[in-house]
């Protein structure tokens, strides 16, 4: 046992200091039996048998300031002694929890960090007080809060955000806009694999031309298989010819199928699973369909205007439409176009 | 600094869920919108306590309904961490899925204390209730419970409460018996229920309801007891048992500190053989409350006297007189008073309150035997329903000529 441990536990003739010093540098000396009402000085006057001189002052954590220790202080005055009725207590503290908030969110980490658990809940009941019933605004104000959250998040938490019309909107919106992106993604990754692709175009190609569909092979890169399509069937200027053409060229190579090759592909491409807009797909198709559409044209322009230039003379326009004979002339043109 | 700093958002998180308990649930879980800093403080609360009042009000009950539904559903989504205490009460909710769904969720998030008071109906409590072994207190109203055959009780359970519950006798003794660490326990509403109970930490008894037997095997460690017993109108079953049902139930109580007996309590252990002397002394017993006595009946004012006199520290005694008469009996005038009890004292006793005095023989004599036995008595107060004046006044005069031991007591008479 330390001597300050003797001193504490002597018959007090004399009162006994302890000393303290708070975060912001002051020491002080406060009567012992009032400063061991907080716990955390009770165990370092115990463990550590700080606090009994000037020199070896008990350091308070770092949120207690002077003035906070002050209050606590007082507290601790009134509550240490074991005479009052819970009466007493009760009406002190209601007049003690009338400060202004700011001082009152200080006191509550101020007695936290003295592991002062009464007070602690009374200031955590105080502020629990100026909390109920208020609208967020109002505790914003009081707190001085930031709001910083968006609309959409403000809404988010239990609100039921699928009553409000306008919300819905959004999100119907919001859903066309990522299935629209959806699409053309899986159109893009489709022809890079070539997966798919492959086997619908061969087994339509064998089916026109009346070949036996060569063993597709996985080509990852899109000129090589464009480089065989074109020798089987057609010169292809289209080296610069996008993904979204790639596809597309297989299927207008074979003519006035294409009607019935765009369904096909609508229904290898179009999502199976259940969409839950019926009209956002409706949407999209059509949409898809334009594209294609579009697409052919382009196609065929290009196709002209390098007959033209391959042949020199020609400027018969190319039906698209299947028949022997252009499947033939594709055929021939391809091999001596030599393109790509 | 520009700005006014924020006060609150970085105080420690215990702090601030101290805080946010002592809100409602719909306000602490409001504070959500207020900064993006406090968008999550509240979903790591462990209790949470559901009612109506966590919607808004409207006078068309399905919209409530479904309301509170959504709400309970949507924060146990946004819930994070272990779930300590659920409380659901409301009348509005009755027999839902979702009801099941939540318990499922619950279970699986530790739960240790559920409340679950539904509206009338007949919501059958699911299987996974069963699997919350962390259970400390269980309490249901309205609900049926079912356990499953392997089920073998809540071994860490210390409270639990059932009203108007729809189950089998069997399954309430096994499942008290699967709770060793229970010490509170109510049962409330039953239909004759016989009830053998054997709880050896039990410590508090609250029961109500229409029981044909009560046994307390083995609760040692009882220390208030609560009975409002209601009974069938035949009562030949129970002069069956030539068991003393006062020692029955009774019996093996040494640390009873208080008890109450309403409606047919008193009546219901006064039924059996008196074997003269009680096996045991009530040395902690100080307060005890017996409601509708029926000082017609000897047999009951003779359990009155037993436990008056086998209750050393009995400091408060209340008994109200009932008109109630399951068996009209002829007024026996008996000296048990003085022949028994001649030389008793009752060292402790300080307060007496007699209601619904009618001035029978037995009350008579009663009170007058309580105020030549208490050296400590301080008051008397003594109620009556009499209507007719002049027998009040005549029943004042009789009180007033009894010799009291206590120079301080006082014979205080209320009008109803």
């Amino acid at each position: 046992m330390s001597e300050s441990d003797l001193d504490i536990m002597e018959p007090e003739t004399m009162k006994s200091y302890i000393w303290l010093q708070t975060a912001d540098g002051s020491v002080q000396q406060v009567e012992q039996e009032v400063a061991m009402f907080c716990p955390m000085i009770c165990q370092e006057i115990i463990h550590k048998g700080a606090g009994s001189s000037k020199n070896h002052a008990i350091s308070l954590p770092q949120r207690v300031n002077s003035a906070m220790f002050s209050l606590i202080l007082d507290y601790c005055r009134f509550h240490q002694v074991p005479g009052r009725s819970n009466k007493e207590r009760k009406v002190y503290d209601e007049k003690f929890m009338r400060m202004e908030t700011k001082r009152l969110c200080e006191l509550t980490s101020a007695a936290d960090s003295l592991q002062l658990k009464p007070l602690v809940d009374l200031t955590s009941s105080a502020l629990a007080r100026i909390i109920e019933g208020k609208t967020p605004e109002e505790i914003r104000d009081i707190f001085h809060l930031p709001d910083d959250l968006t609309e959409e998040e403000k809404l988010e938490p239990l609100k039921n955000t699928m009553d409000d019309p306008r919300i819905r909107l959004l999100n119907r919106l919001y859903a066309k806009k990522r299935k629209e992106l959806k699409e053309r993604e899986r159109l893009k990754n489709v022809e890079v694999e070539g997966h798919v692709d492959e086997r619908s175009v061969d087994d339509l190609l064998s089916f026109i031309n009346g070949t036996d569909p060569k063993v597709a092979k996985m080509s990852k890169g899109k000129k090589k298989y464009k480089k065989k399509k074109n020798q089987k069937i057609i010169s292809s200027n289209d080296k610069e010819s996008h993904d979204l053409h790639f596809k597309q060229q297989g299927v207008e190579e074979t003519g006035s199928r294409m009607r019935d090759l765009l369904s096909l592909e609508d229904e290898i491409f179009t999502p199976k699973a259940g969409c839950e807009d019926g009209d956002i797909d409706d949407e999209i198709d059509p949409a898809m369909k334009e594209m294609l559409d579009r697409e052919v044209e382009d196609f065929a322009r290009r196709l002209n205007s390098n007959w033209a230039q391959s042949l020199g003379q020609e400027r018969r326009p190319v039906h698209f439409s299947i028949n022997g004979n252009n499947g033939t002339t594709r055929r021939h043109i391809g091999q001596s176009s030599g393109h790509n | 600094m520009g700005e006014s700093p924020d006060l609150i958002s970085d105080l420690p998180q215990s702090i601030l869920e101290n805080i946010l308990t002592r809100l409602s649930l719909r306000d602490a879980i409001r504070t959500s919108v207020l900064s993006t800093k406090w968008r999550y403080k509240w979903s790591t609360l462990t209790d949470l306590m559901f009612d109506e009042k966590c919607v808004a009000p409207s006078t068309d009950r399905a919209v409530v309904e479904t309301n509170l539904v959504r709400f309970i559903t949507g924060v146990l989504l946004l819930h994070q961490g272990p779930i300590h205490k659920f409380h659901l009460s409301t009348s509005f909710l009755q027999c839902r899925p979702d009801i099941d769904q939540w318990l499922l969720f619950l279970s699986r998030n530790g739960i240790k204390e559920l409340v679950l008071e539904l509206g009338e109906g007949e919501f059958r409590v699911p299987s996974c209730l069963f699997s919350c072994l962390k259970l400390t207190r269980l309490e249901l109203c309205h609900c049926e419970f079912d356990p499953p055959k392997s089920f073998n009780g809540f071994s860490s359970l210390k409270s639990l409460n059932l009203h108007q519950i729809l189950v089998s006798p069997e399954a309430i003794e096994s499942l008290i018996s699967g709770c060793p660490l229970l010490e509170f326990l109510s049962l409330s509403y039953f239909d004759s229920l016989v009830l053998s109970i054997s709880a050896p930490n039990l410590m508090y008894l609250y029961l109500d309801g229409e029981f044909k037997d009560i046994f307390l095997e083995n609760t040692p460690k009882l220390v208030a007891i609560s009975v409002s017993m209601y009974m069938h109108e035949d009562v030949a079953d129970f002069e069956q048992s030539s068991d003393y049902n006062l020692v029955k139930f009774l019996g093996g109580v040494p640390l009873l500190e208080k008890l109450v007996g309403y409606i047919y309590f008193t009546k219901y252990l006064s039924i059996g053989d008196d074997p003269g002397r009680l096996p045991i002394t009530y040395i902690h017993l100080k307060t005890i409350e017996l409601y509708q006595v029926s000082f017609e009946d000897a047999n009951e004012v003779l359990v009155l006297l037993r436990l008056v006199t086998h209750s050393p520290n009995l400091k408060e005694l209340k008994v109200s007189a009932s008109p109630i008469q399951l068996f009209p009996l002829e007024e026996e005038s008996f000296d048990l008073f003085e022949r028994d009890y001649l030389d008793y004292k009752l060292p402790r006793l300080e307060t007496v309150r007699m209601t619904d005095v009618s001035g029978i023989r037995n009350e008579l004599e009663f009170i007058r035997f309580l105020m030549g036995t208490s050296p400590v008595l301080e008051a008397v107060v003594v109620t009556s329903s009499l209507s007719d004046k002049d027998a009040r006044m005549e029943m004042v005069v009789e009180l007033l000529r009894f010799p009291r031991v206590s120079p301080r007591a006082q014979l205080l008479f209320l009008q109803d």
